[in-house]
């Protein structure tokens, strides 16, 4: 029998669409045809790279052979070791071992907490998920599902440091005790930008005692919007009351978020948020998006206008014309003559004008504070702002404080001479420059640090200590309309000498200067506890009754912040008129400094999990590298180096351009030319990529990166601060905060570019995992489309048509050869017969995940790794496409070959992919040892204690879903270098607590194992246990024998939406819906699957998959220029 | 010149392979059933640090099984008693018995030698790390613990008494009826089907029920148990 190779049809002539993972793709390199026609690169499958090759096959096995020969010759092996159950000796209470316990708890972050529940296994938080059952309940984002990892990070600050040296808390304590005596010290406290009512109230305390208290706070991205809007004012968004948006370079959906979004996403959906409606375009929203390069709220824009951000403003102004009374307050700004361009602007401003009091103008925070004026005056003159409106303006508590520019002036001028940093920020590394920080932070008489990592501001201070995890302690805080949310400690510090922001407060506010961290005394309270529960008292009266529901709930009901009417200032004209910018040009490039969706300002520089996740956008990992449009690239002669790095190589000695294939395959040998970019007097060498639809002669570079480098980077840089950063985050990216200027802190112009030749390695996954297919991602349009053949197509046509998009319309449907039956030799039924497959009468699980609403952030696929124990493997491992993310998230471009409009601005189309459970997956046949098979209840289960890595399974998933485990990653650190290749030989995991935050219903791999998302089956099969149990329950409950007693269907089928995976609880756009197919109707994933646009990946192949997607839904505006195109994304990929 | 090798010397290398063979499949044999679970692991009997009696507190005293194990039916694992629960009763009995030298060093400030740390038992039943057994699934299922535990009710020290092994475990997921017994005599270990057949015997009557092999099927039948025999079950 001969091997069936599929051969996809052609894409029909008529076909429009133009769609491309990477620019490899869309130049059609060699690289890239590899990817799409291997399950992984040339040679990634051995073993020996380079300077690894001492270790080779041969003498492993020589070495394993042996061992196990010595190990034989005592048999001892044979009888099994002798082990203990250890009892706990007082059993807490609550405590079931192997039971999960829930607590409501929550995470500070300055655009308001981040509402959580979390799991805890014995006492360990291994998981957060959202808590919706808070008024501002959202989803989390990648951060908040990473921060769990950080509790446990081996490169956590764990000692108590003097001098950027090891010392004893024991050291720190007379220090303390010296300034809790003088209450004279010229102290000044440095704060976060995230609320807190405790802080708060502890402020006026510190300033009760020290007369000359002080206090500031400063995290480097909170932006400029307060400026504009007055002390402690915050506008908040509520989604579900904006019918249009127009955001003015506002990431509110990812990494500046203006108020809780999950309405937003649910008006995404046109049958509403549970699919319970007929699709109705007027439901949804429209979103006008105004930005640089491709964000995560772009990429959900229905229209999407290209700026540098400079230029932001200009666009603003335009609008603002049509919108605003006091035209004097624009007049500055030059206008706009570009004609697709006052089309664009004319469309929005109608539409805006036409849903008065029920649009959103939001402008991002890095935007100077004249576009924020500017917003203002438009959402003023629509009638947006007010109670029920879809803008409150609210008055936090954080005011009065001053800033990182009045603090250096203090320290200069000697009225601070102590300082207290509290901030999660780095200042020493992320301050602006012109501040000269450093040299104020040095003449400091002492300083005190506290922060969770040994950085450079941690290195600079007098003293550090070791912050306790937002899980190890008592504090409180609150979301972004001001509810009161309680932050819970789950566990004691894992280290003795970690301490508290309010333990730390609290000591200098006591007579001696006692620092109490942990439990506190013996026979009280600990203090921080006894300090949030006297802050929550006076808010919500004293008593338990209301403190236990606080406890329970995780929030107090009631609480939100006043609301302010926001006024414009009478300066504001002259404030806007300040800050026009020439547009950029080639010669002067506008360079941007962007929120990395990895590490954020830099604080998650050692968080492997965001590290090892791909930026949603350029799909880089490990490191940053500076976006350019291709345009852009090619006019400044960059761009061949960029889609073709190494072109020349040997053949027989004589070089030349022989293939484009490097030597021994792509993978790990793929590299990014280096650039050198001028800003600001300051020159920073930093890799390039290529980023679509990105505006021209603008250069984005992501912050946060390059903090510590040691011997083993790979442009020599270390070893240079290695101590400043742990394993994770050592020799990562490129700095380039010192590229700001005060006057710019989010964007500077008069860039400059030069090749400096140098190259370096870059691990991109946007190739990986790259399949064949027809209508892969499919996008309808509200608006009435003609088609090519000049029929108009309605929004409801276009509906009926989603399941025919692609091969579908003229592919049969399948009929399988084979019997859906078991064996009726090996397992008969008790006639003799052949036993069906898919036997399970109470439970069919299956999932649906709706295009429309998905972004493309990587929450999903963090809280995947936290939930089903999915280890980092690293960056070279990451180039060699063995990344082990069981849910990956492919992002598309597409353009129209017809857009005359803007072909340079396509559309950005995510798509989550993880294993699909196909009823006839084509995996289980090929399986020789039967380690991944069909269950009863229509999950695709991997048993992987019996497989024995043949990877035969993942050569023949259409989907690419499967990832094996080529090295035994939990174990052996991947992060120490060449540890891998040293085998049983390889330093095991640093760090004795990482191990602490596996789920233990979830098996740990081994090396050369196959593994899968399995619907997180640990779940499912909890609770239909769960379930299950209640048939006792109700024997007691009727009182008769249960001899005598009742089973039904209802009594052992969960009830309906009431199991979550992980990947669902987490998504902060309500895209993933799961549930039982034999729930019908009355589950949101059957409803989703009863839609038109519900359509299955690869129909036509026959594999009959569980998992099933919706259709994108545009909802362009039919007078804007660019309506035609779109809604027209789907991809193709061929 | 005489043959220096007699002639029934011929069959000697013929001999000597056999017996070689039938040696070596003899050690194959015996090492394949000394390494297989029945008798690896039955009748595994460690001695505890305490020598604790089922006999005395189930058969004498007549302890319920979940007073000690508290959550094996809303838990997956049966939870070993911690300490504060022997010392619940060993505070005023037998305090001073040296058997409890053990317990009071975990749990009596007044002890020499009292540490607080937990009594370290010896775990007996073992489920590799890979299998997910879950506890409460089958004893609010009509299956006893008896059924995997034999009569431990009777047993001065506990060992294993079936094997545990995974062909042992689909036995049972095949034929549940036979194992299976009504709720309220889950954590009856002195339970015997025939027995209970004619303590109730209108009951028994009205469900047609004669023999406990129509015992098992009718409750198979009512309790609606299908348990499942992929690997998912118990594997992920």
């Amino acid at each position: 029998m001969s091997k069936r190779t599929w051969n996809h049809p052609a894409v029909p002539a008529d076909e429009t669409t133009v769609a491309w993972r990477s620019t490899g793709q869309l130049e059609d390199t060699t690289e890239f045809r590899h990817w799409l026609e291997r399950e992984f690169p040339q040679g990634a499958a051995e073993m020996a790279d380079g300077e690894d090759a001492e270790v080779s096959r041969r003498s492993f096995l020589k070495l394993m052979g042996a061992s196990t020969a010595l190990a034989g010759l005592g048999m001892a092996a044979c009888r099994r070791p002798e082990r203990y159950i250890v009892p706990y000796a007082k059993a807490p209470e609550w405590v079931i071992p192997g039971n999960a316990v829930y607590y409501a708890s929550s995470m500070p972050r300055s655009q308001g907490a981040t509402p959580l529940v979390v799991t805890s296994f014995e006492g360990r938080p291994t998981k957060l998920a959202p808590n919706h059952l808070h008024p501002e309940a959202d989803g989390t984002d990648a951060f908040a599902q990473a921060s769990v990892l950080d509790l446990y990070a081996p490169s956590r600050s764990r000692h108590v440091l003097k001098g950027g040296k090891k010392a004893a808390k024991a050291d720190f304590e007379p220090v303390l005790a010296a300034l809790a005596a003088e209450p004279a010290a010229k102290i000044g406290f440095l704060v976060g930008c995230d609320d807190s009512p405790t802080r708060a109230r502890l402020r006026k305390e510190l300033s009760a005692k020290y007369g000359a208290a002080k206090f500031y706070q400063y995290e480097p991205l909170v932006g400029e919007a307060a400026a504009a809007l007055g002390d402690g004012v915050r506008l908040v968004a509520d989604f579900a009351k904006a019918d249009r948006i127009l955001s003015l370079d506002c990431d509110f959906a990812g990494t500046d978020p203006q108020g809780p979004v999950a309405p937003f996403f649910e008006r995404r959906k046109p049958e509403g948020k549970g699919y319970e409606a007929k699709p109705d375009a007027d439901k949804m929203n429209r979103l006008y998006s105004v930005e640089t390069a491709y964000t995560l709220t772009g990429g959900m824009a229905d229209h999407r206008l290209r700026m540098a951000p400079s230029q932001v403003l200009n666009a603003a102004a335009q609008i603002a014309r049509g919108i605003i009374s006091n035209l004097d307050l624009v007049s500055s700004i030059p206008l706009l003559t570009d004609d697709n361009q006052m089309k664009w602007f004319k469309g929005v401003i109608d539409d805006l004008m036409a849903h008065k009091g029920r649009c959103l103008v939001l402008a991002g925070s890095r935007q100077p504070a004249a576009v924020h004026h500017v917003a203002l005056a438009m959402n003023l003159a629509l009638g947006n702002i007010g109670e029920g409106k879809p803008l409150v303006a609210v008055k936090t508590e954080t005011t009065g404080l001053g800033s990182l520019a009045t603090l250096v002036a203090d320290i200069n001028s000697g009225a601070v001479e102590t300082l207290v940093t509290l901030t999660p920020a780095n200042p020493l590394h992320d301050a602006l420059p012109g501040l000269m920080f450093g040299e104020a932070f040095a003449k400091l008489k002492t300083s005190i640090h506290l922060g969770s990592r040994a950085d450079a501001t941690a290195h600079a201070a007098t003293w550090h200590l070791p912050a306790a995890h937002y899980l190890e302690s008592w504090s409180d805080t609150r979301s972004s309309l001001g509810t009161y949310t309680v932050v819970q400690p789950m566990i004691l510090p894992l280290y003795p000498a970690a301490v508290s922001e309010f333990e730390l407060l609290l000591a200098l506010l006591s007579e001696k200067g006692e620092l109490l961290t942990g439990e506190g005394a013996k026979g009280e309270p600990s203090p921080a506890y006894t300090a949030v529960r006297t802050t929550f008292g006076a808010l919500a009266g004293e008593g338990e009754e209301s403190w236990k529901k606080l406890l329970r709930n995780g929030f107090h009901e009631g609480s939100a912040y006043p609301l302010v009417v926001p006024k414009l200032a009478t300066t504001t004209a002259d404030e806007i008129a300040a800050a026009k910018a020439v547009a950029p040009t080639v010669g002067s490039l506008e360079i941007v400094f962007a929120t990395d969706a990895s590490v954020y300002d830099g604080r998650w520089i050692d968080n492997g999990w965001l590290q090892e996740a791909p930026d949603p956008v350029s799909k880089l990992t490990w490191d940053n590298a500076a976006l350019v449009a291709p345009k852009t690239a090619k006019e400044l002669g960059i761009y061949d180096l960029i889609i073709d790095p190494e072109p020349v190589t040997k053949v027989l000695g004589i070089e030349g351009k022989y293939g484009k294939v490097s030597p021994d395959g792509e993978g790990e040998n793929r590299r990014a030319p280096m650039i050198a970019v001028t800003v600001n007097g300051r020159t920073l060498e930093i890799p390039v990529l290529i980023s679509f639809g990105q505006a021209e002669n603008t250069l984005v570079i992501p912050l946060g990166y390059g903090q510590g480098f040691d011997e083993e980077d790979e442009l020599k840089r270390g070893p240079r601060k290695a101590s400043h950063v742990g394993l994770v985050g050592i020799n990562r990216g490129f700095d380039a905060y010192p590229l700001r200027d005060a006057k710019s802190p989010y964007f500077a112009t008069g860039g400059k570019v030069e090749k400096t030749g140098k190259v370096y390695s870059v691990a991109l996954t946007q190739e990986h995992s790259a399949m064949y297919g027809r209508a892969l991602a499919r996008e309808v349009s509200t608006m009435t489309h003609t088609t090519i053949l000049h029929e108009e197509e309605t929004f409801e046509q276009q509906l009926a048509k989603v399941k025919l998009q692609g091969n579908d319309a003229h592919a049969p449907p399948n009929i399988s050869l084979y019997k859906q039956k078991g064996s009726a030799k090996w397992n008969p039924t008790k006639d003799g017969k052949a036993p069906d497959f898919l036997t399970d009468e109470l439970h069919q699980w299956a999932m649906s995940i709706d295009l429309s609403a998905c972004m493309g952030c990587n929450a999903c696929l963090v809280a995947c790794q936290a939930e089903n124990n999915i280890p980092i493997v690293g960056k070279q491992q990451v180039a060699k496409g063995r990344e082990m993310h069981w849910i990956r998230m492919d992002r598309y471009y597409a353009t129209q070959k017809d857009n005359t409009v803007d072909a340079d601005n396509p559309a950005f189309v995510p798509q989550p992919v993880a294993c699909l459970q196909c009823e006839l997956a084509p995996c289980e046949t090929v399986c020789p040892v039967n380690a991944t098979v069909h269950t009863e209840d229509g999950l695709n289960a991997m048993a992987y204690n019996r497989c024995i890595g043949t990877r035969y399974c993942a050569n023949n998933c259409p989907y690419k879903t499967r990832r094996f485990n080529f090295f035994d990653y939990n174990k052996r650190n991947p992060l120490v270098a060449h540890n891998l290749y040293k085998g049983p030989l390889g330093e095991k995991t640093v760090g004795e607590a990482v191990h602490l935050q596996r789920n233990p219903n979830v098996t740990v791999r081994m090396r050369g194992v196959m593994e899968k998302c399995t619907y997180c089956v640990q779940r499912l099969k909890d609770s239909v246990i769960r379930q299950k149990r209640g048939q006792k329950q109700e024997a007691l409950v009727a009182g008769k024998p249960s001899t005598e007693m009742e089973v039904t269907t209802a009594t052992l089928r969960i009830p309906v939406d009431s199991v979550k995976t992980a990947c669902q609880d987490a998504c902060p756009a309500g895209a993933i819906a799961f549930g039982n197919l034999l729930d019908q109707e009355k589950s949101t994933m059957g409803r989703a699957k009863q839609l038109e646009r519900c359509y299955d990946l690869l129909n036509y192949i026959g594999t009959r998959p569980r998992t099933s997607y919706l259709a994108r839904v545009k909802n362009p505006n039919k007078e804007m220029p660019d309506a035609p195109y779109i809604g027209k994304a789907t991809i193709n990929m061929v | 010149m005489a043959n220096i090798f007699p002639r029934w010397s011929n069959l000697l290398p013929l001999k000597i392979a056999l017996c070689v063979l039938s040696v070596a499949a003899g050690v194959m044999l015996a090492f394949s059933y000394y390494a297989t679970p029945k008798s690896l692991v039955v009748g595994y009997q460690p001695s505890q640090p305490m020598p604790f009696s089922h006999k005395i507190h189930v058969d004498q005293v007549g302890m319920d099984c979940r007073y000690c194990h508290s959550f094996v039916d809303v838990a997956g694992h049966s939870n070993v008693p911690s300490g504060n629960t022997c010392w619940n009763c060993h505070q005023h009995v037998q305090k001073e018995s040296p058997k409890l030298a053990a317990l009071r060093k975990s749990m009596d400030p007044a002890f020499p030698g009292y540490d607080g740390k937990p009594v370290e038992w010896v775990r007996i039943h073992k489920a590799p790390d890979y299998v997910k057994f879950n506890h409460s699934a089958h004893v609010n299922r009509g299956m006893s613990c008896q059924s995997c535990h034999g009569r431990v009710d009777q047993m001065e020290t506990v060992f294993q008494d079936q094997n545990l092994s995974m062909g042992w475990c689909l036995d049972c997921h095949r034929n549940p009826e036979q194992n299976v017994r009504p709720l309220e005599e889950v954590y009856n270990l002195k339970y015997d089907a025939a027995q209970y057949i004619k303590d109730h015997p209108e009951e028994m009557a009205a469900m047609n029920v004669k023999t406990p092999e129509d015992l098992g099927l009718k409750l198979k039948e009512q309790f609606k148990l299908a348990p499942k025999t992929t690997c998912a079950t118990c594997h992920h």
